[in-house]
C-alpha cells in the first residue's frame, strides 16, 4: 500500500490550496483599520500662565494667553472657552436634492419641494443657516456611518481592537468627549446609537430599528419626547434620530406618496423645532447618506453618497462669501471636530476632519485659531500613534504628512490680518483633504486584483478535483495515487517556493506571500489538470456508462442550491432553517429510495432530532420578532433544567457508547465524569469555579491522552478507532459549548449516528464494484456536509460576530497566564464554533465502513475513505468560493459588513475545521488498515 | 400502437386531467377575485377543501366506471366498512403529513391550524384519489414501492399527480425566508398553493402529452417532446 500516506499527503495539499487561496481572497477583501484606545484632553486655559517675570501676579488677559499658547508649537491642546448647546437630528437617507426647493417647479415629484422651510430661513436670515452637501465616505451603511459621524474617522468592516466581539465603541468620540468633560447627552430614536454607545447617555429613548417596514413607530416616539426636551436645558447635544425618510426609500423608493408624507412631515418638525430651539444651542440637520433612485444604499454612487447638512443658530454663523454658499462640498468627518468644537471640547482622538468654520458661531480672531491648532495638534497625534500600531502607511508618507502639519502649527503664530487667517484656513484644509485621502485609500478601497486571482485559484483548485474525486473509479483511485503523480506535485511546488524566495531576495518583487499563493495554485492546477488529461479515457468512460441514481442528483443539486443561496442575504440569515430542511429533504429521499419501514423510522428519527435542535439555534438581530423577544441571550448561566438535560445528556452517550469499543470506552468514560463534574461543581452560587476549573483541565488531559491513544493500532480494523474519535470530538464539544449547549452536541452525535445507519441500509446490486461505488458516492459526502454546516446552526451559532462567545476560553481557567496561553484560547474558541464540522469530518470514513462491509479489500476501501474525504472537502471548498463570489458580487451592499461578509468568513473557518477533521479520520483510517489482512 | 383498453384509460386520464384543469384554476379565480386567496391556511377556508373533495370524488367515479361488466361488480363490493376504512386511512395520513411537515420545519408549538389544513390539502390532492380509484390496501401497496404499475395508466397518471403535488409543496417553501413582507409569504400560503400548482402542473402535462402523442402520428418532430415529458414523470 504504497499510496496510503499519498492519500493523506494530496487532502494536505488540497486543504492548502483551498486555504491559500480564501486567504489571499480575504486579504484583497477585507478593509481593516486599528482602532487606538487613545482619548483626546484638552488642558484649560486659566492653567496657562502667562510669561511675565512679574512673579505673582499671573492674571493675564484672554488674548496673551492664546498668543501664547500659539507661539509654543509643542503645548498641549487647549480647550475653547465659548461653548454652546448642540441639537443634532439625524434624520436617516436625507439626501440633498430632498432639501432643494425650486418655486418654479411645475410637476414636482413626490421627493421635491417637500423641505421649504430650509429655503425659507435661508433667503429670511442667510447669516444664521447653512446647507452643505454633506458628503459621506462609503460604505454607506447606517451602523458605519453613525461610527463615522460620531468619531469623524473612516470606518472599515474590520476595526481591529482589543474586543472586536461587542458592539460597543472602544474608540474616543463626540459623546465620550461630552460625558468625559462633565456634559450630558440625550438621545432619541434609534437604539444603533445606544447598542454603539452605552451608558453614556443622561436619557435615552431608543428604539429597535430593523423594521424597515414600519415608516412611523421611531418617527412619533422622537416627536413626542423631542419638544419637552428641547425646553430642559441639563444637556449639552441632544441627539434625535428619524428614521422614517429611510424606511420609506427602503420600501417605497424615494418617489412615493409614502415619501412624500414623511418629508412633508420633516418639514413642519423641522419648523416646530426652530421656533423652540434654546438660543444657545446649534443646530444640525444631517443625512447620514443618500438613497439611490430604488431607495436603496450602501454603495459609493454620488447618489448614495450625497446626504445634506442644515445648521441654524439664532446667535448667527461665522464665515462669509464662497465658504458659505449653499451646497458646497463637506465631508462627513467634518462633523465631529466641528461639533467639540461648538462644545469647547478637543476633537476626538481619531478624527481626520477639519474645523469648519462656517458652521461654526462668530468668534475672534484668535479663538479661531485656537482651535484650528487644537485641531491640528489632535491629527498629528494621531498620525504618530497609528504610525507606532500599524505598517498600513509607509512610514515615509506618514512622517511627511507629520511634517507638515507640525509647520501649520508653527505658522498659526504669524497670522495677523484677516487676509492671512483666510488664506491660513485653506491651507488647512487642503492639507487636512490630502492626509483623509492617503488614509481613505487604505482604509476604502478593496484589492481588486487579488480578489480576483484568489476567486480564480479556488475555481481552479475546485474544478480539478472535483474531476478526479468524481470521474475516476473507486477502483483505479489506489494505481493513480501510488504512482509518482503525489510526490510530483509536491516537488514542483517546492520549486516554486523557492523561487518565489529567489524573486524576493533580488527585489523583483516586494509581495511574498501573494507570488507564492499564486504560482503554487497555478503550478497545482497545472498539475492536477495533467492527472485529469492523462486518465481522461477512464473518466470520459465512467460519465458515459454511469447513470446515476436520483437521489444523487438531487443531493448534488441541493448542495449548489444551498450555496447558490448564499448570495442573498434572507437566507443567510435564516440558514440554520434552509440547511435543517435542505438535509432533511436528501435524508428523505434515500429513505425513499430505500423503501422500508426502518429506513422511514431512521428519517423520522432524524427529523426530530433536527426538531430538538431547534430551540437552541437562538437569533441574530436581523430576524425582528425573536430578536426583540428576547432569546438571544447566548450567553450566562445554564438553568437547572438545562444543566440536568447536560448531565444526562453525557451520561447517556458514554454509557451506551462505552460498550461498543472495548477499552478504549475506559477513557471516554472517565473524560465523561470529569465533564459532568465539571458543571455540576461549578454550577450556581454554591459551585466552586476554581474547584470547576480544575476538574475541567482533568477531563481535557484525559481527552488529549485518549488522543494520544488513538494510535494504538486496533485489531479489527479502524472503525472503532474512528467512533472513539468522535466521541472524543463530542466531549471537547460538550466542554467548550457549556452546559447550557451541550445536549445539541448529544443530539449532533445521534443525528449522525442515524444517518450512518440509513447509510448501511443503502441498496446495492450485490456486486461489490456497485456497493463500493454507491458507499462512496457523493450523495453521502453532500449529506454529510450539510448535516455538519447544520449543526454550526443547531448548536446555537450564528455567523455574526456579536454571536461569538468568549466564555469558552475562560471555561479552564484564564490560558493568558501560561505561555502558549493564545494558542490554547484559540484552538477553544474555533473548537467552539467549529466544533461540528471538524467532529463530522473526523468520522467521515465511517460512511464507507460503517455496517458490513466484507467485500471491500484494504486496499478498496481506503480508496474509497479517500475519495470521500475528498468530496466532504470539496463540499466545504463549493460553500466557501460561493461565499466569497456573493461578497464579491455584493461588495457594496447594504448588508455587506452585517451579513455576508461575517459569513465568508464563518464559512472559512468551517471549512477549515472540516478539512482538518476530514484529514484526521483520513489519516487515522490509513494508520489502522493493515495491509496484510486478506478480504 | 394503443390496445383497446389502454385506448379508453388514455381517454379517461385525459378528460380527468382536463377537468382538474377546468376546476382548480376556477376555484382559485374565483377566490382571489374576492379578495381571500390569503386566508388559504386559516379554517375559514375549509369550504376550499371541501369543494376539492367533491371534484375529486366524481372524478374518480369516472374513472372507476370501466366497462359496464366491471362496473357491476365494482358496485355490489362497495361497502360501508371500505369506506370507513379509507377514510380512517386518509386521516393517518393526514396526520403523517401533518407531523412530516412540522419536521420539514413548521412551527411546533403554533400555527397549527395552518399546518393542519396544508395536510389536509396534501392528502386530499396526492392520497385521496390513489385511495378512492384502488382502494386501501393497493394505495398502501403503491405508497410504499410493494407494487409496480405500468406506464400511461390511470394509477402512473395519479402517483405522477401526487408526487408532483408534494414537490410544489416542497418547492413553495423557497420564498418563506426571502425578507419581502408580502401577504403571501406567510406560513402556510406559499406551500399551499405551490401544492395545487404542482397537481395543476402534471395535469397540464397529462393532458399535453396526450394530446400531442395522438398528433404525432401525423408530426413525427412531436415525439420529441413527449419523450421529455416521460422524462420528467419518470424521474421520482
Amino acid at each position: 500500500m504504497k499510496e496510503k500516506w499519498n492519500f493523506i499527503l494530496y487532502l494536505i495539499w488540497f486543504s492548502y490550496l483551498i486555504m491559500s487561496a480564501t486567504l489571499m481572497f480575504g486579504h484583497g477583501f477585507l478593509l481593516s483599520r486599528k482602532t487606538l484606545s487613545d482619548v483626546s484632553e484638552c488642558v484649560g486655559q486659566d492653567l496657562i500662565q502667562c510669561d511675565k517675570k512679574s512673579g505673582a501676579s499671573t492674571v493675564c488677559s484672554e488674548s496673551e494667553r492664546i498668543e501664547r499658547i500659539l507661539n509654543n508649537p509643542g503645548s498641549p491642546l487647549i480647550c475653547p472657552l465659548v461653548s454652546r448647546r448642540v441639537v443634532l437630528i439625524l434624520v436617516d437617507a436625507l439626501r440633498y436634492d430632498f432639501t432643494e426647493y425650486n418655486p418654479n417647479l411645475e410637476n414636482p415629484l413626490h421627493y421635491q419641494n417637500r423641505l421649504p422651510v430650509i429655503y425659507k430661513t435661508l433667503k429670511k436670515w442667510p447669516e444664521k443657516t447653512r446647507i452643505f452637501r454633506f458628503m459621506a465616505d462609503p460604505p454607506t451603511t447606517t451602523f458605519q456611518r453613525v461610527k463615522a459621524l460620531v468619531t469623524g474617522s473612516l470606518p472599515t468592516f474590520v476595526d481591529a481592537s482589543s474586543n472586536f466581539a461587542a458592539m460597543e465603541l472602544h474608540e474616543d468620540n463626540i459623546i465620550d468627549q461630552v460625558t468625559k468633560s462633565g456634559g450630558h447627552a440625550v438621545l432619541l430614536g434609534d437604539d444603533t446609537w445606544a447598542r454603539l454607545l452605552p451608558q453614556r447617555w443622561l436619557r435615552s429613548h431608543a428604539l429597535y430599528s430593523f423594521h424597515t417596514w414600519d415608516l412611523d413607530t421611531v418617527d412619533t416616539e422622537v416627536d413626542s419626547k423631542i419638544y419637552d426636551e428641547l425646553k430642559k436645558n441639563d444637556w449639552n447635544i441632544l441627539l434625535a434620530h428619524y428614521l422614517g425618510v429611510d424606511h420609506a426609500g427602503h420600501r417605497y423608493g424615494p418617489n412615493h406618496a409614502e415619501m412624500a408624507r414623511k418629508l412633508n412631515e420633516t418639514n413642519s418638525r423641522l419648523e416646530k423645532i426652530i421656533d423652540v430651539l434654546p438660543s444657545d444651542a446649534i443646530m444640525y440637520v444631517i443625512g447620514d447618506h443618500g438613497m439611490t433612485e430604488t431607495g436603496d444604499h450602501g454603495g459609493e454612487t454620488k447618489a448614495e453618497r450625497t446626504a445634506a447638512m442644515f445648521a441654524y443658530y439664532k446667535g448667527g454663523l461665522a464665515g462669509d462669501g464662497e465658504e458659505t454658499a449653499p451646497g458646497r462640498e463637506i465631508q462627513q468627518t467634518d462633523l465631529a471636530p466641528t461639533v467639540c468644537a461648538a462644545l469647547a471640547l478637543p476633537p476626538p482622538a481619531p478624527s481626520l476632519g477639519n474645523v469648519l468654520l462656517p458652521l461654526l458661531p462668530h468668534m475672534k480672531p484668535s479663538n479661531t485659531l485656537l482651535h484650528l491648532t487644537n485641531n491640528l495638534k489632535q491629527v498629528t497625534q494621531y498620525l504618530v500613534r497609528y504610525g507606532e500600531e500599524s505598517q498600513q502607511v509607509s512610514l515615509d508618507r506618514l512622517a511627511e504628512l507629520i511634517n507638515s502639519t507640525r509647520d501649520q502649527i508653527e505658522k498659526a503664530s504669524n497670522i495677523v490680518s484677516e487676509e492671512d487667517l483666510k488664506t491660513y484656513v485653506a491651507d488647512v484644509r487642503t492639507l487636512m483633504d490630502n492626509i483623509r485621502a492617503i488614509f481613505r485609500e487604505v482604509w476604502v478601497e478593496f484589492d481588486s486584483l487579488a480578489m480576483l486571482r484568489a476567486l480564480l485559484l479556488l475555481l481552479l483548485a475546485i474544478f480539478f478535483n472535483w474531476i478526479i474525486a468524481d470521474g475516476i473509479s473507486i477502483d483505479r483511485i489506489p494505481h493513480v495515487f501510488s504512482s509518482s503523480f503525489v510526490p510530483t506535485g509536491l516537488i514542483s511546488m517546492a520549486i516554486c517556493i523557492s523561487l518565489c524566495y529567489m524573486g524576493h531576495y533580488w527585489q523583483l518583487f516586494t509581495d511574498l506571500e501573494s507570488a507564492i499563493i499564486l504560482t503554487t495554485g497555478l503550478i497545482s492546477g497545472a498539475v492536477t489538470g495533467a492527472l485529469v488529461i492523462l486518465h481522461w479515457d477512464g473518466i470520459s468512460q465512467k460519465w458515459y456508462e454511469n447513470r446515476t441514481p436520483f437521489y444523487e442528483r438531487f443531493a448534488r443539486t441541493v448542495l449548489f442550491g444551498s450555496s447558490a443561496v448564499l448570495a442573498s442575504n434572507s437566507y443567510i440569515i435564516e440558514e440554520g432553517a434552509v440547511l435543517s430542511y435542505l438535509s432533511l429533504s436528501v435524508i428523505g429521499l434515500i429513505a425513499w429510495n430505500i423503501g422500508s419501514l426502518k429506513a422511514l423510522a431512521l428519517w423520522a428519527g432524524c427529523g426530530l432530532v433536527f426538531a430538538l435542535t431547534r430551540p437552541y439555534r437562538g437569533c441574530r438581530e436581523e430576524q425582528g420578532d425573536c430578536w426583540t423577544a428576547g432569546d438571544n441571550l447566548n450567553s450566562g448561566q445554564a438553568s437547572r433544567a438545562a444543566l440536568v438535560i447536560a448531565l444526562g445528556s453525557v451520561a447517556a452517550v458514554v454509557a451506551v457508547a462505552r460498550r461498543q469499543v472495548s477499552w478504549r470506552g475506559y477513557g471516554i468514560v472517565i473524560a465523561g465524569i470529569f465533564t459532568c463534574a465539571h458543571w455540576a461543581v461549578g454550577w450556581g452560587s454554591l459551585g466552586s469555579p476554581n474547584r470547576s476549573r480544575l476538574l475541567a483541565r482533568v477531563a481535557w488531559l484525559f481527552i488529549a491522552a485518549m488522543f494520544g491513544l488513538l494510535l494504538k493500532k486496533d485489531r479489527n480494523g479502524p472503525v472503532t478507532p474512528l467512533i472513539v474519535c468522535g466521541l472524543l470530538f463530542y466531549l471537547a464539544n460538550c466542554l467548550v459549548l457549556g452546559a447550557s449547549y451541550a445536549p445539541t452536541a448529544a443530539l449532533a452525535l445521534i443525528s449522525g449516528f442515524l444517518i450512518l445507519n440509513m447509510v448501511s441500509l443503502m441498496k446495492n446490486d450485490g456486486s461489490s464494484k456497485s456497493s463500493l461505488s454507491s458507499r462512496s458516492s457523493s450523495t453521502l459526502a453532500c449529506l454529510w456536509a450539510l448535516v455538519a454546516s447544520y449543526n454550526f446552526y443547531g448548536s446555537g451559532h450564528h455567523p455574526t460576530l456579536s454571536h461569538i462567545s468568549w466564555t469558552p476560553v475562560f471555561h479552564a481557567g484564564d490560558p493568558n497566564y501560561s505561555a502558549f496561553g493564545p494558542v490554547v484560547s484559540f484552538i477553544l474558541l474555533i473548537l467552539n464554533l467549529f466544533g461540528m464540522p471538524m467532529m463530522f469530518g473526523a468520522t467521515v470514513p465511517l460512511l464507507a465502513l460503517w455496517g458490513k462491509n466484507g467485500a471491500m479489500g484494504p486496499r478498496s476501501q481506503l480508496a474509497s475513505v479517500f475519495s470521500l474525504c475528498l468530496k466532504y472537502s470539496l463540499c466545504f471548498a463549493i460553500r466557501v468560493l460561493a461565499c466569497a463570489l456573493s461578497a464579491t458580487i455584493h461588495c457594496r451592499h447594504l448588508m455587506i459588513w452585517g451579513v455576508f461578509t461575517p459569513k465568508l468568513i464563518f464559512e472559512y473557518g468551517a471549512c477549515g475545521a472540516a478539512l482538518f477533521g476530514s484529514l484526521i479520520g483520513a489519516a487515522l483510517t490509513a494508520w489502522h488498515l493493515s495491509p496484510n489482512k486478506s478480504s | 400502437m394503443f390496445t383497446l383498453n389502454n385506448h379508453l384509460e388514455l381517454r379517461r386520464v385525459t378528460i380527468s386531467s382536463l377537468l382538474t384543469c377546468i376546476y382548480l384554476p376556477s376555484i382559485i379565480s374565483v377566490i382571489s377575485y374576492k379578495g381571500i386567496l390569503y386566508s388559504v391556511g386559516s379554517g375559514s377556508s375549509f369550504y376550499i377543501l371541501v369543494l376539492i373533495f367533491i371534484a375529486e370524488l366524481i372524478k374518480s367515479f369516472y374513472l372507476s366506471s370501466n366497462n359496464e361488466i366491471q362496473s357491476k361488480k365494482n358496485k355490489a363490493k362497495i361497502r360501508v366498512s371500505d369506506i370507513l376504512k379509507a377514510f380512517g386511512f386518509l386521516l393517518g395520513v393526514t396526520f403523517c403529513f401533518f407531523l412530516g411537515i412540522i419536521l420539514f420545519g413548521a412551527p411546533v408549538l403554533d400555527k397549527h391550524e395552518e399546518t393542519l389544513m396544508l395536510s389536509s390539502l396534501l392528502t386530499l390532492l396526492s392520497v385521496f384519489p390513489l385511495v378512492a380509484h384502488t382502494g386501501v390496501e393497493l394505495a398502501m401497496q403503491l405508497l410504499f414501492g410493494v407494487k409496480h404499475f405500468s406506464k400511461d395508466t390511470i394509477i402512473a397518471m395519479l402517483v405522477n399527480n401526487a408526487l408532483l403535488c408534494v414537490c410544489g409543496a416542497w418547492i413553495g417553501a423557497v420564498v418563506i425566508p426571502l425578507d419581502w413582507n408580502t401577504p403571501w409569504q406567510q406560513w402556510p400560503i406559499p406551500c399551499y398553493l405551490g401544492a395545487i400548482g404542482g397537481y395543476l402542473l402534471s395535469n397540464v402535462m397529462t393532458v399535453l402529452k396526450v394530446t400531442m402523442m395522438s398528433a404525432s402520428h401525423k408530426y413525427k418532430f412531436l415525439n420529441f417532446f413527449v419523450n421529455i415529458i416521460n422524462k420528467l414523470h419518470v424521474s421520482k
